[in-house]
């Protein structure tokens, strides 16, 4: 993976790699006037190439209360953490690819960050991300912010338990808005598994309900509902034009960032 | 052999075996609260298993246990009709020549029924009353045999055992307070003014009790001087009314005679009347000592007795301390008769060996507790 920058752009202007003719208009330059299609038509067109520019990534992290969950395996990594180790690998691909990136994380001490490049923006990074902690709900109301500043075709990755399907509206409108959207979902093994023996309280930590029950008589009945959610929102994501990567706790943190830019982005 | 309890009300105590049985099912009940942010696709059941389990089962084993042994306790155990038919022997302290059948108990017949094999005891030795307290003890049916010197120390009551006892008598000679009544060897006199002829009258008294040419214990002083911290009698020759001091010393076993005029509300009898028959002292007994109080004034026109060869003799009979009843008899003539009471005989208390056993299942219970446990995480 040589990063996320070396891509083809969007931009249009002098190049190499041929894109398109189009009309000449006042103010183009001489130089880039095809002289032999003029030869042959007797209008000017003027020869565009696609030019390989930097490309502006965004990366979404969810805060909410939910992502401070983890497992009882190994305490302290929570949601959170992994999305932190994610984002800071999204940032070292954006760095390698000569890319600006920001970031952006909802919430009521939000914090939006404007895209830079530079080992000094993934440093600002990892400073940002330290202080920040999972509490509350994911904040929809800053989402107008969110369209402002995401501009057309840029790389948007959210990191989240996607749980929240306020953050699933969100990833849809933008890649209607055809921003580039991708997610990573972040699952706690549990999640997977529901290895729990014996009785537990279990407490949504957003909404505070409850539901008591006895962990291997729930298993099969939440393991099959949850596996059939997540494919119903990985095709919800699809049709949607979002890419979706899944990331376990008690797995490879490199993994999803494979999976979503491994192959594709080269 | 029959096991009871003396206190049965006591096994109401097992009600607190449900205490370690709902520390053990409490810790079990007990659900651990966990963040679950997909409780979307968790479907409640109603309730987790419930099934009576217990934590630690080897520990709770033990506490109910103890606490059944405490209770147990409680209830004071007893076995009953624990019959050793082993005959026994009791010697008197004095007998000689005790021989001990081999395969017998051979005890002396003293306080606590030592061993023959210990020293005789000292100490003044109630025959009679010990003999019923054997009697009463051992199981009926054991065999009693009581080895006596000629003459022992008993009350006048014939003995009536509840069984039939050999009377063996033999040689010896049981020890004994002989009966004395020695004259005080001295005397404390104190008078308030007034007083001095008689106190005179007494001192001189008390001069001819002692063996010529011995100088005279008599501590003779004005009422205002200390007494000294002695057993002697005390005279107590002040017209008024005697201080609690004096009532004290006489609880502790002292012997006081006051003046005619000392008053106390002691009621007395008399103890010396004159020729007609009216008292000159009257005494009774105050705690542990005695009192007397002269009823008249000493001096010869008061008390013609003053004058008489005897009055030295009687004053000292009379602060002596009285002798002792006699209570020696002929060993053949108090042989007891079986006709007596028969007594249940105690039953034998179990606490002190349950004890030891809830002292032993208490420590196991400790090192079970406090010992490192193996928890299994839920």
């Amino acid at each position: 993976m040589s990063g996320i920058g070396a891509h083809a752009s969007r931009n249009r202007g002098a190049g190499l790699e041929f894109a398109q003719y189009r009309a000449y208009e006042p103010g183009d330059e001489v130089r880039q006037v095809d002289w032999k299609l003029y030869a042959r038509s007797e209008r000017l067109f003027v020869r565009e190439a696609e030019r390989e520019s930097p490309l502006t990534l965004w990366i979404v992290v969810d805060a909410s209360a939910s992502m401070a969950q983890g497992d009882a395996a190994r305490p302290g990594w929570s949601r959170l953490e992994a999305s932190k180790l994610l984002a800071v690998g999204l940032a070292e691909l954006a760095l390698a690819g000569a890319d600006r990136f920001g970031w952006i994380v909802p919430g009521e001490r939000g914090i939006v960050a404007a895209p830079a490049d530079g080992r000094r923006q993934r440093d600002r990074l990892r400073l940002d991300f330290a202080a920040v902690v999972a509490t509350g709900t994911f904040a929809v109301t800053d989402l107008g912010l969110l369209y402002e500043r995401i501009g057309t075709h840029d790389l948007v990755v959210v990191l989240s338990d996607l749980f929240d399907d306020a953050v699933v509206a969100m990833m849809l409108r933008l890649a209607a808005a055809r921003r580039d959207v991708s997610a990573i979902q972040i699952l706690t093994a549990e999640e997977r598994d529901f290895a729990f023996a014996g009785g537990h309280h279990f407490v949504d930590p957003e909404t505070g309900s409850e539901v008591v029950g006895d962990g291997p008589a729930m298993r099969a009945e939440f393991v099959r509902d949850f596996e059939a959610a997540r494919k119903a929102l990985s095709a919800r994501l699809a049709a949607g034009g979002v890419r979706l990567a899944t990331h376990f706790l008690d797995e490879a943190a490199d993994a999803p960032l494979r999976a979503l830019f491994g192959s594709t982005l080269r | 052999m029959t096991p009871l309890l003396l206190f049965p009300a006591a096994l109401g105590a097992v009600v607190t075996l449900a205490l370690p049985l709902a520390i053990h099912l409490s810790r079990r009940s007990e659900l651990r609260r966990i963040d679950f942010a997909a409780l979307r696709w968790l479907s409640a059941r109603p309730r987790p298993r419930t099934r009576l389990r217990f934590d630690e089962r080897l520990l709770l084993a033990v506490r109910l246990l103890l606490l059944a042994l405490i209770a147990l306790w409680l209830a004071r155990p007893a076995v009953e009709g624990a019959t050793d038919e082993t005959p026994w022997v009791a010697v008197v302290p004095g007998a000689s020549n005790a021989v001990v059948p081999p395969g017998a108990h051979g005890v002396w017949l003293a306080p606590g029924f030592p061993s023959l094999d210990r020293p005789a005891p000292g100490g003044p030795i109630a025959v009679s009353s010990l003999l019923r307290q054997l009697d009463a003890e051992l199981p009926r049916g054991v065999r009693l045999t009581v080895v006596v010197p000629p003459e022992i120390t008993a009350d006048a009551e014939r003995l009536h055992l509840s069984r039939a006892v050999v009377w063996r008598i033999v040689g010896g000679f049981m020890s004994s307070r002989r009966p004395t009544a020695a004259p005080p060897n001295g005397l404390i006199i104190r008078y308030a003014g007034g007083r001095e002829d008689a106190a005179r009258y007494v001192r001189l008294a008390a001069a001819a009790w002692q063996a010529p040419g011995h100088a005279p214990d008599i501590d003779i002083a004005p009422a205002s001087q200390p007494l000294p911290q002695t057993n002697w009698p005390l005279v107590w020759l002040v017209p008024e009314s005697v201080p609690a001091a004096l009532l004290d010393r006489v609880q502790h076993g002292d012997t006081i005679l006051l003046d005619v005029a000392a008053t106390t509300d002691i009621a007395m009898d008399t103890a010396w009347a004159d020729a007609v028959g009216k008292p000159l002292v009257m005494s009774a007994a105050l705690g542990r000592g005695r009192i007397l109080r002269l009823q008249r004034r000493l001096g010869s026109r008061a008390m013609p007795e003053l004058l008489e060869p005897d009055f030295a003799a009687r004053l000292a009979s009379l602060l002596a301390q009285p002798s002792p009843a006699p209570s020696r008899v002929a060993a053949r003539n108090v042989a007891p008769t079986a006709d007596g009471p028969a007594y249940t005989p105690p039953a034998q208390d179990l606490r002190p060996w349950l004890a030891l056993l809830i002292a032993a299942v208490f420590f196991v219970e400790r090192l079970l507790a406090s010992g490192r446990r193996v928890r299994a995480t839920a």
